[in-house]
């Protein structure tokens, strides 16, 4: 029986008069992928950093596994629950390890725990290879691996990743297409906004559509 | 009188390690050091919350600061000397012209450049890494210091730059500190001091110790900018 991770009620989101989230609904049910697509200024970002409590909603109820919370507030508690992957993702000036070590640091996990955890997520990213390199001289596809890598490790409930594979190369697309399978197989709530024509057919995808700040 | 003999001097006197030179050269060092050391942390954590919140008076506050940037150092002294003289508001506690006093004149003139530093460094800052950190559940408090973190250089930048600041301020030092020899005569204070008694040595002597400093500092910042994080 499928169970619904992250229900939202009517979100709205204005900006500069234009309405880019309209009263939106929808639920997204636990290892479950979805992908949303929309054209350019669509609002697929916001609404994705709206979920991800990283912009604030103008109106709106949130429902985080019964937990319950009318924007713009968003509960701290649920962050690292609701993990956001920008499209062109931030690496901190630190190591590899380091980046991917963040969160884990930032929740007060003992040294012990999460180094093994990061060892764990370079393997599943395959950014081992590229360990020893400055984080700010790595190839787009190999930062989106590493940013992947960095929210995986918190084993978030819902990943909300922003156009994994835009601007990326034939092999760097190849590769955080395999990652995007594994998180599937491995029943990890996604939610993916893109224009890709491959990501969105891929089979046992839940595919929504963002047109005029409405969900289709 | 030539400027050779002086210079020769200058030299003889710092290589001989004159205690007296290098007693205001510690002095001069040791005063700045602690100025900045006791300021930075209030200027730095006041810079970051002009950068990243909004407030009412917010924008008037950074005007303030990039108001005092430019604000004469003898007039600083003047305010400082009529708070702590014996009549002023602070006189009871008997700071005028003690090293202490000096270290306050120096905080009030490092305040504003690290201020305004933080601010332009924090706001230069990539906007994603607050997010990402928040993202990732960093509290507010981690993530203002993960902004810090990536914007170390500029922060660098700017305690480097009111260090050097300090060190060569000579207007408030004299007022609050009164070029007492031994007590608070720095480098600056006893430059002024030795050239108007007509003894260029000494003189030629700190001028040079503090052209090192300068150069020391700019080095220091060039590898800064070396490093790509200047802001």
């Amino acid at each position: 029986m499928s169970q619904v991770l992250l229900a939202a009620e009517g979100l709205q989101r204005r900006l500069g008069g234009r309405r880019v989230l309209d009263g939106i609904s929808l639920n997204l049910e636990r290892g479950q992928g979805y992908v949303l697509s929309g054209d350019n200024g669509s609002g697929k970002s916001t609404l994705l950093r709206v979920l991800a409590g990283l912009e604030a909603a103008d109106a709106g109820v949130l429902r985080f596994q019964g937990e319950q919370t009318q924007l713009p507030r968003y509960p701290d508690s649920w962050r690292p629950r609701a993990v956001y992957v920008h499209q062109h993702p931030y690496l901190f000036h630190t190591s590899v390890a380091g980046n991917i070590a963040y969160g884990l640091k930032a929740r007060g996990e003992p040294r012990e725990r999460w180094l093994h955890k990061v060892e764990e997520a370079m393997d599943w990213a395959g950014v081992r290879e590229v360990a020893a390199v400055p984080p700010q001289k790595l190839s787009g596809g190999e930062k989106q691996r590493v940013a992947m890598a960095r929210a995986k490790v918190l084993t978030p409930e819902l990943l909300l990743l922003d156009e994994p594979t835009a601007n990326l190369d034939a092999e760097g697309r190849r590769r955080v297409m395999d990652l995007l399978a594994r998180l599937y197989a491995e029943g990890v709530s996604v939610l993916i906004a893109c224009h890709d024509r491959e990501l969105i057919e891929l089979p046992g995808v839940q595919r929504l559509h963002l047109e005029n700040g409405k969900l289709s | 009188m030539g400027l050779l003999e002086p210079t020769r001097e200058a030299f003889a006197l710092l290589f001989r390690g004159d205690p007296e030179l290098l007693q205001i050269i510690w002095l001069s060092l040791w005063l700045s050091i602690a100025a900045i050391a006791l300021i930075a942390p209030p200027a730095i954590a006041l810079g970051v919350l002009l950068a990243k919140r909004r407030f009412p008076g917010q924008r008037t506050l950074v005007v303030l600061a990039q108001a005092l940037l430019s604000f004469p150092t003898v007039v600083i002294g003047l305010v400082i000397y009529l708070l702590l003289s014996r009549r002023g508001p602070l006189g009871s506690f008997e700071l005028l012209f003690s090293p202490t006093a000096i270290v306050i004149g120096y905080m009030v003139i490092a305040f504003p450049i690290l201020v305004v530093f933080t601010v332009s460094a924090v706001q230069g800052a990539d906007p994603r890494v607050f997010e990402t950190a928040r993202s990732l559940g960093a509290s507010r408090m981690r993530a203002a210091l993960t902004i810090l973190w990536e914007v170390r250089f500029g922060i660098t930048a700017a305690i480097v730059n009111a260090f050097g600041r300090v060190v060569s301020e000579v207007g408030c030092a004299i007022m609050v500190g009164g070029n007492i020899a031994g007590l608070t005569r720095n480098m600056p204070t006893a430059i002024a001091l030795e050239t108007s008694k007509g003894d260029f040595a000494q003189g030629i002597a700190l001028g040079m110790v503090l052209m090192a400093i300068a150069l020391g500092i700019n080095v220091v910042m060039a590898l800064l900018q070396g490093e790509g994080g200047l802001k």
